[in-house]
């Protein structure tokens, strides 16, 4: 059951009422339904070689020597990797941090040591998976083993193991992060409400194709042909190519259908190397897949992250004027993408709420853990959620209720566009109504006599909220207020639209979509704009960067595509119909304001009769051009998509860093055994509002897909360590994901606040800011309150945590007190 | 994910099943694979010499012999759910049967697999315990019968030998009442800790899953509860104590601690499941 | 055909969506591999290596499995349907119906879910959503949350699919 509704919308674009709105069926489907979808483990080429990592069964060691021989004596082994020949061939990669950050020598091989079990040693191909598997076993290394050290808070003490030594201690980043008046505030406040500890845990979204590429070099030109499902190619060629020594056209990035991504599939540069380096070595394509333990044992886990010694300022009537603490953050054993979550979450620096005064002290330190890399809702999440939790736990200790305290404290409609103390500028909302609508669909006025008729079952019934933001298009300037040497800012999205010389509309993007109807989307624009039909537009599945499609930011990643993708989208069409219009007018010799784009033709508008198809249109300029004074327009049109921002204030930390802000409120109804601690959601709603909804379908798919990872998180995913650096839960065994009987009914709706400062006024959507966690740990609170009160304050929630909530509820009550009454 | 090199077999007969187990080292029977083939895949266990018992139809029958309900040990757990002999006779077996893992699973994983894995949070151990169960193993020297208390021997080890090949497992037909009950990792997930209970004219089997290498049998619940029409607070009354007996794991899912609170809300909820049903 | 000695690879003789076939494969080779890598049918997938994942489910003589949890030799006179084999001339009616309820995303795990639910179908035409998603337990999916391809599947049973 979904609903729309929609909040007073703006002139912010130009199409005609057509596609754009319509829940239009994915082209993509046909290929993917009939098993013809081209991931890359489905491309083969002759010769080729699979590739199997030889991996580290240690947290932490050094690496005293690797002895390939017996591997290379394997018949049908075409050759090995070390880390020895990588720190010869290749430069350590660019570091992100400044000092002491900046100098972790982070290789694609480990080179000297190694800082998390399964780190990649060494490589074998073979003529066969089987026999690279086999080979790899042959493989002798010999490691001296090193103390581990997994708690980024015990990581940062003295005296505790030093994983990069060039770094002189675990620290990769450490700054305060402050506006307005903190102190003053807490001075003037009426209540002070103190949560000594809040913790967010690891986890990540475990996409179901694993990472991997194909890699071909070509000896003649020097160049490599990367077939891979890394989603930001971007970023990923900006690391590999200085590090390999090559200008980065050498290397050619190609995807066409992902298996998901998430954020999950941007850090595999190391390995995207290491199968380069390979494939020049061994003169032969380089096939290489990542198996699902690899994956859950060094890639990309989510940023753990603990808020220690937090206050909150409250005045008498509920408002919330401040709040202080210190986040510690895991980065895992390498920084790749980090410490960039040490500025992204103040996107959102304080949440959907208006304090003014805020003060975070964020360190990141390194652990012998697998690397962190951006994870669904990147960093906003976790800090989205501590809000969250502060607004429950001061509602619970200072007798508020919570949907009050939520809508005294919103950032109102008639606030919008609002700058929040940081310079940052929500674009639009309703969120009290939003609420509301959250509120009504779950029946929380019916919450009681659900829970007295829970009781007579013998459960506990809570029922909880989870407001949360996706804030989308990043200004990567933001990036210099964590290390003011760098040179990354703005951000841009790339697209192409021509008429081939029959008429055909053709696309390209610079993105790499992972299953968000790219194709579709795009192809609904440039419909609308070109007035045709919408199956006319073929836009080209995936990316390749020999299309010259892209820009140093392409990539699908961080809630944009719908902003930055379909920015250059709407761009480049509109440049296309201006050369279609202008080229009719130069046939028919009229003014170009007579001439219309409709039905499939370039016409005056006033006399249909005068109508050129696309396939004239196209010819002239390919096939037919002569006898025009003037050249006829080429019919192609290449945008780049720029986003306003300017460069952030670094001394203030101050500026803009995303351009829009979706929102989602998810409300959901839980049931406890008490005397287990097992607990099933049994009702479930979310509301979304990412402003003007291109395809409402799709939008609505995101927002189930965010839930669904949400939920997972909330009630059984977790990279869990033993003080060893063993990984606990390395595969979909012992790590379990919800499956089609875990889930709960749900019920969806939208709203739609359209965005003032998107050509479409779109904004980017699918991150979901977590919010199924915020709403499961605020219903757990909520049934808890009638067995021992307990506190949610771990993001995971699985059923033995909520089992010691009961028994022991003085122990999370205990970390938390009103100072100030 | 990749095998190791291995050999392999597939014999017509029941009899060159066991030639080929007796005869070459390192030979284990590929029963549903749905073991056996996702441990090769880690490398965790590489046998020399697979056995595949896929074309023995003998050991895929189910038939009732007087008060004895006999399941072959290739019968799958799906056709375990079809069977119109284990609906009648002892229907706790195919409930069982369709809480393990997923339609795949069941569609080639066995009966005498999931038993002779032996693994602690395996569904069948415990329930045959409960159940008093009957094995029968096969070897070149003969038949044998094998009570379920000597069955269940060691860490992922039963008293089926080298050589050997369990051909059927046999529990009585009919019986009181049965019940399972216990919390998984997720619906239909790995048991996190579980209790299979059985009554019988009074008489009860209590076996507890997941606590120790083999199933433990909670003997003094058993026999606080022997011949006593049972409520909910006499069960609880006879479980109490149960826990501080046991010496469960601790893992990332459940401490000891939490296991031993598990185990005796699981067992209640198993009693009761089967008094029950043996009253109505 | 028995195989009373070891043996450490077989010709099989395996039929693959309607076409038969001989083919030699090591024995230790996963029947997803082999179907991948050997047949060059790639629509049936990987996502796990511990069989929880079913990305690779395809029908073993009608029935619905976990390919990455048979060896290739296992299939040797058997008859196997991928994916690929589903649509003949048109998309089935479960094909169309993922595509109006957006019942896929990426499309990775949706291969598999197409096969246990078209073995669902075979044997109950009209399920209920309880009944889809025990059926569909053994599948994956990351991106929809199942919400869409319970429904999706729900709808086939309805007759609801054009």
């Amino acid at each position: 059951m979904s609903t729309t509704e929609t909040t007073t919308a703006t002139e912010t674009t130009t199409l005609q009422k057509g596609y754009v709105g319509q829940s239009v069926p994915r082209r993509e489907d046909k290929r993917l339904v009939e098993g013809q979808g081209v991931f890359f483990d489905d491309v083969k080429r002759h010769g080729m070689g699979y590739l199997h990592f030889v991996r580290s069964p240690y947290a932490h060691a050094r690496i005293q020597s690797v002895d390939v021989s017996a591997a290379l004596a394997l018949p049908g082994v075409y050759g090995t990797l070390t880390g020895d020949e990588v720190a010869i061939l290749t430069d350590p990669f660019f570091q992100i941090a400044a000092d002491p950050g900046g100098q972790v020598k982070d290789y694609a091989l480990a080179v000297g040591k190694v800082r998390y079990l399964g780190e990649p040693v060494a490589a074998v191909v073979a003529e066969t998976r089987e026999l690279a598997r086999d080979a790899a076993e042959l493989v002798e290394v010999d490691y001296e083993p090193l103390e581990v050290v997994v708690d980024a808070r015990a990581s940062l003490e003295d005296g505790a193991p030093v994983l990069h030594e060039d770094c002189g201690g675990n620290l990769s980043y450490t700054g305060v992060w402050e506006w307005g008046d903190v102190d003053g505030a807490f001075a003037e406040a009426d209540h002070v409400v103190s949560i000594s500890q809040l913790h967010f845990d690891r986890f990540n979204s475990t996409p179901l194709e694993l990472d991997g590429a194909l890699v071909e070099w070509n000896r003649g030109t020097g160049q490599w042909a990367i077939t891979t499902n890394n989603q930001f190619p971007g970023f990923a060629v900006i690391m590999m190519a200085p590090a390999m020594r090559v200008g980065t056209d050498k290397l050619r990035m190609i995807t066409q259908d992902i298996g998901g991504g998430f954020g999950n599939k941007i850090t595999s540069h190391p390995q995207l190397v290491a199968c380069c380096l390979l494939a020049r070595k061994l003169n032969r394509p380089v096939q290489w897949t990542e198996w699902r333990t690899d994956f859950h044992q060094s890639m990309s886990h989510g940023n753990e992250r603990w808020f220690l010694d937090t206050e909150v300022a409250v005045q008498s009537d509920g408002t919330m004027t401040a709040f202080r603490t210190k986040a510690i953050d895991d980065a895992g054993a390498y920084l790749r993408y980090e410490p960039l979550g040490g500025v992204i979450w103040s996107q959102v620096a304080p949440g959907m709420y208006r304090w003014r005064n805020l003060r975070l002290e964020f360190t990141q330190a390194m652990t012998n853990k697998a690397p962190v890399s951006p994870n669904r809702g990147y960093s906003r999440m976790q800090h989205l959620w501590f809000t969250e939790r502060i607004i429950d736990i001061v509602a619970q200790e200072l007798g508020f209720d919570r949907v009050e305290l939520r809508k005294r404290n919103y950032v109102q409609p008639e606030d919008m566009p609002y700058e929040t103390p940081n310079g940052c500028v929500y674009d639009s909302g309703d969120y009290p109504r939003a609420l509301d609508l959250a509120l009504e669909l779950i029946g929380y006025d019916t919450v009681e006599q659900r829970r007295a008729e829970a009781v007579e079952r013998g459960k506990l019934l809570g029922v909880g909220i989870g407001s949360t933001l996706d804030s989308g298009t990043n200004n990567f300037g933001q990036s210099q207020l964590l290390n003011p040497e760098l040179q990354f800012s703005g951000n841009n999205e790339v697209a192409t639209v021509k008429l081939d010389i029959f008429g055909e509309i053709v696309v390209t993007l610079g993105t790499t979509p992972q299953g968000q109807g790219h194709e579709t989307t795009a192809a609904q624009v440039v419909a609308d704009i070109l007035g045709c039909d919408v199956d006319l537009v073929h836009v080209r599945a995936g990316h390749d960067s020999y299309w010259n499609s892209h820009a140093g930011f392409s990539g699908t990643y961080a809630s944009q595509f719908a902003v930055t993708g379909l920015g250059a989208v709407k761009g480049a069409a509109d440049e296309l119909a201006e050369q279609m219009k202008t080229l009719a007018s130069m046939v028919f010799q009229c003014p170009i304001e007579a001439i219309e784009l409709a039905d499939g033709f370039a016409r005056i508008a006033e006399n249909h009769e005068a109508a050129l198809p696309f396939m004239a249109l196209g010819a002239i300029p390919n096939a037919n051009n002569a006898g025009f004074p003037v050249d006829p327009p080429p019919m192609n049109a290449r945008f780049v998509f720029r986003p306003q921002f300017d460069v952030p204030d670094k001394e203030k930390k101050f500026g803009n860093l995303t351009l829009t802000y979706a929102m989602q409120i998810h409300a959901c109804v839980v049931e406890v055994d008490p005397e287990t601690g097992v607990y099933e959601i049994v009702d479930y709603a979310a509301v979304d509002d990412c402003g003007v909804r291109i395809n409402p379908q799709i939008v609505e798919g995101q927002v189930m897909g965010a839930t669904a990872h949400a939920i997972g998180a909330a009630m059984f995913e977790s990279f869990v360590y033993d003080d060893e650096g063993n990984l606990l839960t390395p595969n979909f065994y012992d790590y379990h994901v919800p499956h089609a009987l875990d889930m709960p009914p749900l019920k969806t709706s939208s709203v739609e606040s359209p965005s003032p400062f998107t050509p479409l006024g779109t904004k980017g959507m699918g991150e979901g800011g977590g919010g199924g966690i915020h709403c499961v740990c605020a219903a757990l609170q909520d049934a808890l309150r009638a067995a021992g009160g307990a506190l949610v304050t771990d993001s995971h929630n699985p059923y033995h945590r909520v089992w010691d909530m009961l028994r022991h509820p003085e122990r999370s009550r205990d970390t938390v007190e009103v100072v100030k009454q | 994910m990749l095998l190791r090199e291995v050999g392999y077999a597939r014999p017509a007969t029941v009899e060159e099943a066991l030639s080929l187990l007796a005869g070459n080292d390192g030979a284990r029977a590929l029963a549903g694979g749905q073991t056996l083939l996702n441990v090769m895949k880690q490398r965790a266990a590489s046998p020399e010499v697979l056995v595949d018992l896929g074309k023995l139809a003998e050991l895929r029958l189910v038939g009732v012999q007087g008060m004895t309900l006999d399941i072959g040990a290739m019968v799958t757990l799906s056709a375990l759910m079809r069977s119109s002999e284990v609906e009648v006779s002892r229907p706790i077996l195919a409930e069982v049967a369709a809480t393990v893992a997923d339609v795949q699973v069941r569609n080639r994983g066995t009966l005498g697999g999931n038993i002779c894995v032996n693994d602690p949070t395996n569904h069948f151990p415990p329930l045959l315990v409960a159940l008093d169960a009957t094995m029968t193993i096969l070897s070149e020297d003969g038949e044998r019968t094998v009570s379920v208390e000597d069955f269940f021997v060691g860490v992922f080890e039963t008293a089926v030998r080298e050589g050997e090949l369990l051909t059927r497992v046999s529990v009585p037909a009919g019986g009181g009442g049965d019940g399972m009950s216990g919390v998984t990792l997720g619906a239909h997930g790995t048991y996190i800790a579980n209790a299979a209970a059985s009554v019988d004219d009074g008489r009860w089997r209590i076996a507890l899953g997941c606590v120790a290498a083999v199933p433990v049998r909670a003997t003094l619940v058993e026999s606080r509860l022997s011949g006593v029409d049972v409520d909910e607070a006499d069960v609880r009354a006879a479980v109490e104590g149960l826990g501080e007996t046991l010496d469960p794991p601790s893992d990332v899912h459940a401490s000891a601690d939490y296991r031993r609170s598990l185990t005796e809300t699981s067992v209640v909820r198993a009693v009761l499941q089967a008094a029950e049903r043996a009253s109505g | 055909m028995s195989v009373n000695e070891p043996i450490t690879s077989a010709v099989v003789t395996v039929t693959v969506n309607g076409t038969e076939g001989e083919h030699e494969v090591p024995v230790r080779r996963l029947l997803v591999h082999f179907l991948r890598d050997d047949l060059d049918l790639t629509g049936t997938h990987i996502g796990c290596d511990t069989g929880s994942c079913g990305a690779c489910t395809v029908h073993l003589d009608g029935v619905a499995v976990k390919s990455c949890a048979v060896l290739a030799v296992q299939a040797d006179g058997a008859t196997v349907m991928t994916v690929e084999g589903l649509a003949g001339e048109e998309l089935t009616p479960l094909q169309r119906s993922f595509h109006e309820h957006h019942g896929l995303q990426c499309g990775y795990c949706t291969p598999g879910m197409l096969m246990s639910a078209s073995a669902l179908l075979a044997e109950n035409p009209s399920p209920s959503e309880d009944e889809v998603k025990v059926a569909l337990q053994g599948n994956i999916c990351r991106c929809t949350g199942y919400w869409n391809i319970v429904e999706a599947v729900v709808a086939v049973g309805k007759g609801e699919a054009a």
